[in-house]
């Protein structure tokens, strides 16, 4: 399968990048990892006039921390996330989801930017920004704006970012130390989408719940952050009893869809499942040591 | 596929029955509309551009508007095929005076082949969904109403 024609530019510069996708707007698509994109364009199902690469432009890739938030280049491979011992250390979270995104050879060539631009209903890195209250910076002929994750989502394939910026970092709250996390997630096969998944993060203190996240995919059509579920769970001592009231309040709080590979039911419950399972895992690495913020100080 | 709702308009039943056979207010609010000409009583050409982010297709096809009972049912069937894919989509539509208001009730059931649906099944029903929606906002909008109570309260299957 090839696709259908297209311009190629290959820009050095995100200036460059932006100078085209301002010229070009609605007909040109940005590339990344490619992943998605080709396939679709292979299949002829996308067809852009013009492919703005973003593979040739220089300090996209930068993966850092700044006061305890990490800053990720969207052009960094989601590979080399996952093996980063900064991301370990700082966002396991983050690692462990990276994990369940397609298979390796995938994970080599596509980005955490691209993900997040394609916006997939079932990918797992939106639903880690969204969870984390993370951030992106995109820009555009009008400079540069940062996009919250909660007014990032739209809805299936679809940000608010315009056809005429590009994302050029994402910044991602380092989670609590101490805390504990879980990425739960059911597909068909390993490395299908989702038909369902579930991230957690949880801080103790004095043997209450200092802090939860709860951040879902594949279960409507753009991430759910599951904030009365967090807001029961805040403040409260850990149980079966308090994790399975969670687990129903992430039921009201999603509208799945059904498909031929799941009915809207059966990912309603097992969204709920998820998160019981994923809230007992976190609530025993939150007690363990070795967690984030233990092994934080012995990586640099 | 099969997807139903409700939809409550502020208008008199009159004014929405002669909105919904409106050739000029259903290219409006078709989302992907691009052409809509009639070719007889009730039947149209129609050219659609629908689907999601870099994800469309062409489809050409026709409208036809059948089981006529002014002011208050109707069917209507869109049949179209392209590059990516064919549809064939049936809805029945029934208006309820209200007072001063009118409930529109819908059911309609949308096969879409080829593929599009081979690849893009996952996202299928709620796109779907998703542009009937934009579909009933725009009418509503029509009636000069911002957000009308009841909105789209789809069961999707």
């Amino acid at each position: 399968m090839k696709p259908a024609a297209f311009e190629y530019h290959a820009p050095r510069t995100v200036e460059e990048a932006v100078a085209v996708l301002a010229a070009r707007g609605d007909d040109a698509k940005v590339l990344a990892g490619g992943q998605s994109l080709v396939p679709l364009m292979n299949m002829r199902l996308a067809r852009p006039r013009a492919i703005v690469d973003l593979n040739r432009v220089r300090g996209l890739d930068r993966l850092g921390e700044t006061r305890g938030v990490l800053t990720i280049g969207a052009m960094v491979r989601q590979r080399a996330a996952e093996r980063s011992a900064l991301i370990a250390a700082r966002c396991p979270l983050l690692r462990d989801a990276l994990g369940w995104v397609g298979h390796p050879q995938i994970r080599n060539r596509g980005t955490l930017g691209g993900s997040i631009a394609h916006a997939d209903p079932a990918a797992e890195i939106p639903a880690v920004l969204v969870a984390l209250g993370g951030e992106v910076t995109v820009r555009g002929p009008k400079g540069a704006r940062t996009i919250r994750a909660a007014d990032l989502f739209v809805t299936y394939l679809t940000t608010a970012i315009d056809a005429r910026e590009v994302l050029t970092e994402i910044r991602i709250p380092a989670m609590p130390r101490g805390a504990g996390w879980s990425w739960m997630e059911i597909a068909r096969r390993h490395g299908d989408f989702a038909l369902a998944g579930v991230g957690v993060t949880l801080a103790l203190r004095r043997g209450a719940i200092a802090d939860a996240r709860i951040g879902l995919t594949g279960v409507g059509p753009a991430p759910v952050r599951a904030a009365a579920a967090e807001r029961l769970l805040t403040g409260a001592a850990p149980s079966e009893d308090l994790w399975q009231r969670a687990a129903d309040a992430v039921r009201g709080a999603i509208e799945p869809d059904g498909d031929l590979h799941a009915s809207a039911d059966y990912r309603r419950h097992v969204a709920g499942v998820l998160t019981i399972r994923a809230l007992r895992e976190a609530l025993v690495r939150a007690a363990a040591p070795g967690t984030a913020g233990r092994r934080r100080r012995t990586v640099t | 596929m099969k997807l139903d709702g409700t939809n409550a308009l502020p208008a008199p039943i009159d004014a929405v029955w002669k909105t919904i056979n409106d050739p000029e207010a259903l290219r409006r609010c078709t989302p992907g509309l691009k052409e809509l000409t009639a070719t007889g009583p009730d039947r149209y050409q129609a050219t659609l551009s629908v689907g999601i982010a870099a994800v469309k297709g062409t489809y050409a096809g026709t409208l036809t508007i059948s089981d006529k009972q002014p002011p208050k049912h109707y069917k209507i069937v869109l049949e179209g095929s392209g590059g990516a894919g064919f549809m064939k989509g049936e809805g029945i539509v029934d208006l309820e005076a209200q007072g001063d208001e009118t409930l529109l009730r819908w059911s309609g059931d949308i096969q879409i082949g080829g593929l599009i649906a081979g690849v893009g099944q996952r996202m299928l029903s709620g796109v779907g969904k998703m542009l009937i929606g934009q579909f009933f906002k725009c009418l509503e909008q029509q009636f000069g109403a911002a957000a009308a109570p009841g909105g789209t309260g789809e069961r999707g299957k």
